[in-house]
């Protein structure tokens, strides 16, 4: 369990934490935009930027580097408001915000850092997508990888292969769910769903009709752990009755 | 000592007031259909209340792509770790006993996390239905219980 010290603060984490991990458990916020707890870290939007100087390095000797992936070694000491990173944070937030000028997250963190107004040409094209990779890392991170980044520089875009409508898509929407900026447009009900342009059957309970995920995604599932299809098709109120039924068995009455 | 929920389906009379407990103490504003405790109604005054069983290997766990769903040492309840949780619903498709919610307000599942080993919904059981009682006391069968003569305590 190694100890290190945040902004003057000694603090003790797992061995396995990372730099980010040590902030947060020193009470120390830190922003970041493409981190999500559940997912590996990616270090994709330089947000999470800290001071870090090992127990070895002179004493002045620090290096920038982004939190989100860096793990934590014994003595090291983490600066995460020094000038210099306040400045790459606002360089970024800049930049962002002339991407995407009207985004409204994008807008609160530019003006957490005193940014108003961009000092580049903002996009003429006003997009939300801050290319965060999220929704393509859980995409991957499910195994389905339907979705990436497409192009390259000015171009770069979120997209599902050739610009069709994905063969691959399972239709669970985690793309959409995990997006900061709910920029992933769908169309959900208890019948049909649809995103990246393509439309999905909504598996639907037999019985009540209620449904809660799409045939691809009980099919992805299916095929992965084994189970049934039709395992997939009761809804939790159906499920329910079921345990009911059992329970009104177990009943001690004169 | 390890406690468990006691659920006595014959005393149960669908009043809902776990529900209704259940929907305050998670701030879902207070709406019974946001309930982590369901009651099956099975006729007038006749319901049988289901709430997570907190599965030893628990279906949820073991589909639940991000690892959000995770045992709490201190409660012994699964619980849903929100910064984890993707929403893919898988958890609601895979859990045998519908006891994963898909909560459309919040976009997340909901599901009995036990109030950090206080349940809210027991203090308000009239009838006893649902108890919170140590491991070795549930598994005593109780005497069998003339309905008529049912005692409605007053609750908190």
């Amino acid at each position: 369990m190694p100890t290190l010290t945040v902004n003057g603060r000694r603090v003790t984490v797992d061995s396995d934490a990372t730099l980010l991990d040590a902030a947060r458990a020193a009470g120390v916020e830190v922003p970041t935009l493409c981190q999500f707890d559940g997912l590996e870290p990616w270090g994709g939007c330089r947000l999470c930027v800290v001071d870090m100087s090992q127990a070895n390095w002179d004493d002045d000797w620090f290096k920038v580097v982004t939190a989100c992936n860096h793990p934590v070694d014994a003595g090291m000491t983490v600066v995460t408001d020094s000038e210099r990173i306040v400045e790459t944070r606002r360089v970024v937030l800049d930049l962002l915000l002339a991407r995407c000028p009207d985004t409204p997250l994008i807008q609160r963190l530019a003006l957490e850092y005193g940014i108003e107004q961009t000092s580049y040409t903002p996009n003429p094209e006003p997009d939300d997508c801050i290319l965060c990779g999220l929704c393509t890392r859980v995409c991957d991170h499910i195994g389905v990888s339907a979705i990436s980044s497409i192009n390259r520089g000015w171009g770069r875009e979120i997209a599902p292969p050739f610009n069709e409508p994905p063969p691959d898509c399972i239709g669970c929407l985690a793309c959409a769910e995990i997006c900061p900026t709910n920029c992933i447009p769908f169309e959900t009900s208890n019948v049909r769903r649809k995103i990246w342009g393509r439309e999905f059957e909504m598996l639907r309970d037999p019985k009540t009709g209620e449904a809660v995920i799409t045939k691809e995604q009980a099919e992805h599932f299916a095929e992965r752990s084994g189970v049934p299809l039709t395992y997939f098709e009761t809804s939790d109120r159906s499920k329910r009755k079921v345990m009911a039924k059992t329970f009104e068995k177990l009943q001690v009455v004169k | 000592m390890r406690m468990i929920y006691k659920v006595s389906v014959e005393r149960c009379i669908a009043c809902g007031k776990c529900e209704l407990a259940c929907a305050f103490a998670h701030g879902s504003e207070g709406r019974p259909a946001k309930t982590r405790i369901n009651i099956h109604r099975r006729g007038p005054e006749l319901g049988t209340p289901i709430v997570c069983f907190q599965c030893e290997e628990a279906a949820c766990v073991a589909v639940c792509p991000t690892e959000a769903l995770a045992r709490n040492p201190e409660t012994g309840a699964i619980d849903m770790v929100r910064s984890r949780c993707i929403s893919c619903r898988m958890c609601v498709a895979g859990c045998p006993f519908g006891n994963m919610l898909w909560d459309e307000t919040y976009h997340c599942v909901q599901k009995c996390d036990l109030c950090g080993g206080d349940p809210r919904c027991v203090p308000f059981c009239p009838t006893g239905a649902i108890a919170w009682v140590p491991v070795e006391e549930a598994a005593i069968r109780p005497e069998p219980l003339d309905r008529e003569t049912l005692v409605f305590e007053g609750g908190i």
